[in-house]
């Protein structure tokens, strides 16, 4: 394997078993935060798995959060994705359009890009001052994604690319 | 027909295919369109997020469409930049050789 492609594979490893987490981290037992910070791992890495092969320089990767939004939308006129999914060029626009907000909520769970505001991993201070630890707030992003359809079927496709990433795009 | 040739055609296609599903697209520059091995598109959108850097996602071949492609969706402000040298183009790319495809110039 070439060393972009050693890449890739390491990315995509980590994604999938960053997703098995966020599954294995369930409703009951877990308070959302957790949950979040292992969704938007996957998201990044996912990303990051075909930026890589992409001749995207290395310290660009590192050194940014801000991939997957940029994904949903060059996947939104993907061909090879838009005959695995079923749906014509327009239907598939459409739908990848639509999941962009909610895309764009998880990127910013990055402590890196939530300015100072919620976010998985550390506390914040609240605009009326009080200190928040991500484990005590509710994160309303998780009800989005569980009960509205763009949020059912944003991880319904994040699933498919983990799952059939070798069959789809290598 | 030659490769290039076939390369070509299938580029232009999806140049013009973008431009039809994407409303707000407003230039598409092909990098590099002398390589026969794989076609990289700079697409210029004011609605793609900023990052002040060319994120290039890389998709390979397949039956219908036997060409590697490489896309990057950047701003046209990153796209001023990048013409500056203030922002890098990916490993490999150069600004030596480009095409430049506006809405104007394919046929929507």
């Amino acid at each position: 394997m070439t060393a972009w492609q050693n890449w890739q594979a390491a990315f995509l490893r980590q994604a999938r078993s960053d997703w098995e987490a966020y599954q294995k981290t369930t409703e009951l037992e877990w308070p959302n935060c957790q949950r979040l910070h292992y969704l938007q791992m996957v998201t990044e890495k996912l990303s990051k798995a075909f930026l890589v092969a992409g001749d995207t320089k290395l310290e660009n990767l590192t050194g940014s959060h801000a991939a997957f939004v940029k994904f949903i939308r060059i996947m939104s006129g993907n061909r090879n994705l838009q005959r695995a999914l079923g749906m014509n060029k327009s239907q598939q626009k459409v739908k990848f359009k639509a999941l962009l907000p909610l895309a764009r909520e998880i990127e910013l769970l990055a402590p890196a890009l939530a300015q100072g505001g919620p976010n998985p991993e550390y506390p914040w201070e609240d605009p009326s001052g009080k200190i928040l630890a991500p484990a005590d707030y509710s994160f309303p992003l998780m009800q989005r994604l569980q009960k509205t359809p763009q949020g059912i079927q944003l991880l319904k496709y994040i699933e498919i690319f983990l799952k059939r990433f070798e069959e789809l795009f290598m | 027909m030659s490769q290039n040739h076939d390369l070509a055609g299938a580029a232009e296609n999806l140049i013009q295919e973008h431009f039809e599903l994407e409303p707000s697209l407003e230039k598409v520059i092909w990098i590099n369109p002398n390589k026969t091995t794989e076609i990289r598109l700079l697409e210029i959108n004011p609605e793609s997020p900023p990052t002040g850097s060319v994120l290039s996602f890389y998709f390979p071949p397949y039956d219908e469409f036997p060409y590697a492609m490489k896309i990057a969706e950047i701003t046209p402000e990153e796209w001023e930049r990048i013409l500056r040298h203030e922002i890098p183009l990916p490993n490999g790319w150069t600004l030596d050789n480009y095409k430049a495809y506006s809405r104007e110039t394919v046929t929507v």
